[in-house]
């Protein structure tokens, strides 16, 4: 049975506050982006949002996969960021900064979530 | 399961809360007058307006005008009948010294180019501060920061001379900033306006007071509270001969009116021995606004010459006992160019008021509103009017001084007029008939709206010959932010918004995005013109608006008065922002395009631009954003970061014969020096206060000086300081 993982280190702690803060990144963007969607304006927010929130979730529950949707979701993020404003650089930063910084910490946790689904997959075909 | 479901409940919960609560807290600490249009269907109130229709009113314009607004107690005599003017002998600005800059402009075609080569781009790295001086004038304990000195000070000859924000003139030594006379001009914090502003003085030079007499030559202004005052250049002492005691009441005639709602701001010029007076008439108030009439005195005498009454054409005279010059007409306020050769001063108006509201204007009013006109100066009559917005509800008032030059064309040199505008479109007319040198299309303009019985105007008048001063049109992906959430916060406000691009007509049922907006394209800073190179620079900005209407109750719940009602609170609205536009159905709601929780723009970088055009190619040299972040970043924090993003900017460049652009006017706080022929940045420093002025450059006893009045901007939000900062090259001997 599936659970939200309950953090034993430091790094697992830390890997949860990044699932966390995911969810709560994810959460604006979904409900504004669906607003901007309803008032026929760029689908990008909405989709990007419930791609996150849904990457953050399975990240709580220990899943490496989350991790996976986050950086899939960004680096879809990169041609439509391009798409929309060409080389343009202020026009790039607000689509790409931020998103990026919450990369580099998802990157980081892929090891102590690829662990953590292991020890987690091994207890459950102990039981 | 449950459990599970909970827990993960509670996180999400947790999270939201915690997003919400710096959200809330940010909402409280902005100001009410910050606060967003009311939105869409918001405009309007169904509830019954909670006072009587007469409350919202304002005292009747045939009321006495109340205590103070004449400010100086001066007897108003009679009303005087047209008059003709002393006449007048040459003056230092229509052939500026090589070391002096004595005008406004620095001479009379307001070229504010100024000859001077001691200072290059090679060796302006090394400009060090010579001397600093603090003309007294900033916000006293207690009073709100409405000050923007704007300043320009003038040099002729032994002498520095400029005015404080509060109108006080002085002389000051040109090589060690030592004050040799300072005038107290009295002017009380009640009649500051919107901006205690003075952008700066006359130089004048008698026909009549021999040299070495006191008032040979004399130091002239018009003041906060209405006054014409002229002092001698030598002791600062007023000319007695001029007016009564040296001073003019220019509210006699205005009909009713409290201190604040009238007042001069910029340098008046004298044209032939004229002195030509227009005033700034508080925007956004009533509808009969006390009026925008522009009038001639006699710069010997002060004697009344003539008025130009715009819904009293044919009579130039003072109005009647018991009357007063046309009320709600378009009023000028920015710095009028005289041109003696021609007989006449070019007049930079606004718009009728109740800015953004125009069914209620006549078809005179509609004639000349956000024009250039031209006027007689010895009669008053304009000889040609060229419009440069028709019927505008935008605030899109001329805010720049015309500059004067000789166009070559292929029918030979023609004297033209550069006339800059809010909108970015620059006009080049013919100065003796107001006809465009270079071609100007009448182009289909918005005119959806739902404002009843208010059309719009089907075209509007674009200067296609000269480089716009601006961008493309809005559209959603320009929508800007630190993150893609403040990012996308922004495009719900665009796509939320009515916009049709430029002109989008005022709406009541929704706010709508007026772009460029009331900041300019160009405003109060105005052009700088190199004849030798042909060289035109113009610093601009990149702000939108937006904007809603609302009904008469909606304005009543956001406490919106005029300011000569006995209800008003100065709190709720003034000038610039938010308006009651009493006397009309509707008040206007006024907002930067913003995102209010972060104060930042909604629409992306740059907010302020710098720009070179050969005005023999008509093409763009250069051009390049103009600010940096250091001092501006999300909360109005500053960032100290030295990236150029370009913010919003006021106050103008000069050029010097050396090929250097100076300009400040950045919210960075910095004056920046350009090599005129890249637009390479080649020196800056840091101001004590906000440059929101225009630089001018002089030399005295073989050295040339750089000086600039770091005043600070209230709306700008940079810091306010009463310095006026000299700059100089190292002293060698």
């Amino acid at each position: 049975m599936e659970t939200v993982h309950r953090p034993k280190s430091a790094a697992e702690w830390a890997t949860f506050a990044v699932a966390v803060l995911i969810v709560l990144l994810g959460l604006p963007l979904l409900i504004m982006g669906a607003q901007l969607a309803v008032l026929g304006g760029s689908l990008y927010y909405v989709l990007f949002g419930a791609a996150i929130i849904t990457g953050g979730i399975l990240m709580a529950f220990g899943r490496v996969a989350g991790a996976f949707l986050y950086l899939a979701a960004w680096l879809c993020t990169w041609p439509w960021a391009f798409w929309e404003v060409g080389m343009d650089g202020w026009g790039l930063l607000p689509r790409l900064f931020g998103p990026s910084l919450v990369a580099i910490a998802v990157l980081l946790t892929i090891p102590v979530l690829r662990r953590t689904q292991r020890e987690t997959s091994l207890r459950g075909s102990a039981v | 399961m449950m459990r599970k479901t909970t827990l993960l409940a509670a996180t999400i919960m947790c999270g939201l809360s915690s997003l919400l609560v710096p959200v809330t807290a940010s909402w409280a600490q902005v100001p009410s007058k910050n606060e967003d249009p009311p939105g869409e269907g918001n405009g309007t109130s169904k509830d019954a307006l909670p006072h009587p229709g007469s409350w919202y009113g304002a005292p009747s314009p045939s009321a006495p005008q109340a205590g103070g607004v004449n400010a100086g107690n001066i007897p108003d005599g009679p009303p005087a009948p047209p008059s003709e003017v002393t006449p007048a002998v040459a003056q230092e600005s229509s052939n500026p010294a090589h070391d002096d800059w004595p005008a406004y402009g620095r001479d009379s075609n307001a070229t504010r180019y100024s000859p001077l080569d001691q200072i290059t781009p090679e060796n302006v790295g090394q400009l060090k501060q010579a001397f600093v001086y603090h003309t007294g004038s900033k916000p006293g304990p207690g009073q709100a920061n409405k000050w923007a000195a704007e300043t320009t000070p003038i040099k002729v000859g032994d002498g520095l001379y400029m005015c404080s924000a509060m109108n006080d003139m002085m002389r000051i030594d040109p090589a060690t900033g030592k004050e040799v006379w300072h005038f107290k001009a009295g002017v009380k914090y009640e009649s500051i306006p919107y901006t205690a502003a003075c952008k700066g003085v006359t130089y004048y030079t008698s026909s009549t007071v021999p040299e070495g007499q006191p008032c040979h030559n004399r130091i002239l202004e018009g003041t906060l509270d209405m006054r014409l005052i002229e002092v001698d250049a030598e002791t600062g002492q007023k000319c007695e001969g001029f007016g009564y005691h040296g001073e003019v009441n220019l509210m006699k005639g205005m009909g009713e009116s409290v201190p604040g709602f009238v007042s001069i701001t910029a340098p008046v010029p004298v044209v032939n021995g004229a002195v030509v007076t227009n005033q700034e008439v508080l925007d956004g108030q009533r509808r009969w606004a006390p009026s925008g009439v522009i009038r001639g005195y006699d710069a010997e005498t002060g004697r009344f010459l003539w008025a130009w009454d715009v819904n009293r054409p044919n009579d130039h005279g003072e109005p009647k006992e018991g009357e007063h010059y046309s009320r709600g007409t378009p009023n000028s306020w920015a710095a009028m160019t005289g041109d003696n050769d021609l007989g006449l001063v070019y007049v930079p108006t606004g718009n009728a008021a109740a800015d953004y509201y125009s069914a209620m204007r006549s078809p005179e009013e509609n004639a000349v509103s956000s024009s250039i006109v031209a006027i007689d100066v010895r009669t008053g009559s304009p000889r040609w009017v060229f419009q440069t917005v028709h019927k505008d509800v935008w605030d899109y008032d001329m805010g720049s001084q015309a500059t004067m030059m000789d166009l070559p064309t292929a029918d030979g040199t023609v004297p033209a007029l550069i006339v800059p505008t809010k909108r970015g479109q620059t006009f080049v007319l013919d100065r003796r008939t107001g006809k465009p040198v270079l071609p100007v299309e009448e182009r289909p303009a918005p005119t959806a709206t739902d404002v009843p019985n208010d059309p719009r105007s089907p075209t509007q008048p674009w200067s296609v010959g000269m480089p716009r001063l601006g961008f493309p049109d809005l559209k959603e992906s320009d929508m800007w932010g630190m993150t893609p959430i403040d990012q996308l916060y922004c495009r719900i406000l665009f796509r939320k918004s009515k916009y049709e691009g430029e002109f989008t007509a005022p709406e009541i049922s929704k706010p709508w995005i007026e772009y460029p907006g009331y900041n300019g394209g160009s405003d109060w800073g105005s052009m700088a013109y190199d004849a030798r190179t042909g060289i035109l620079i113009a610093n601009w900005n990149n702000t939108p608006m937006r904007d809603q209407l609302v009904d008469r109750t909606k304005a009543d719940e956001l406490g919106l008065l005029p300011i000569d009602s006995p209800h008003f609170n100065a709190k709720a609205g003034g000038a610039e922002g938010n308006g009651a536009m009493a006397d009309t159905p509707y008040g206007i709601v006024v907002t930067p395009f913003w995102n209010r929780f972060t104060t930042m723009m909604c629409n992306k970088p740059p907010y302020g631009m710098i720009t070179a055009i050969d005005m023999h190619t008509k093409k763009v040299l250069w051009q390049h954003p103009l600010g940096s972040a250091r001092a501006n970043g999300p909360w109005g924090l500053p960032t100290h970061l030295p990236l150029t993003i370009g913010t919003p900017n006021n106050g103008g460049p000069v050029i010097t014969a050396s090929g250097l652009v100076f300009v400040a006017a950045t919210t960075d706080n910095l004056i920046h020096a350009f090599n005129l022929k890249t637009g390479k940045e080649v020196w800056n420093a840091v101001l004590p206060g906000g440059g929101q002025a225009t630089p001018m450059t002089y030399e005295y006893k073989g050295r040339q000086y750089v000086a600039i009045m770091a005043g600070g901007h209230h709306f700008m939000m940079t810091p306010v300081s009463d310095e006026l900062v000299v700059y100089a090259l190292p002293d060698t001997h």
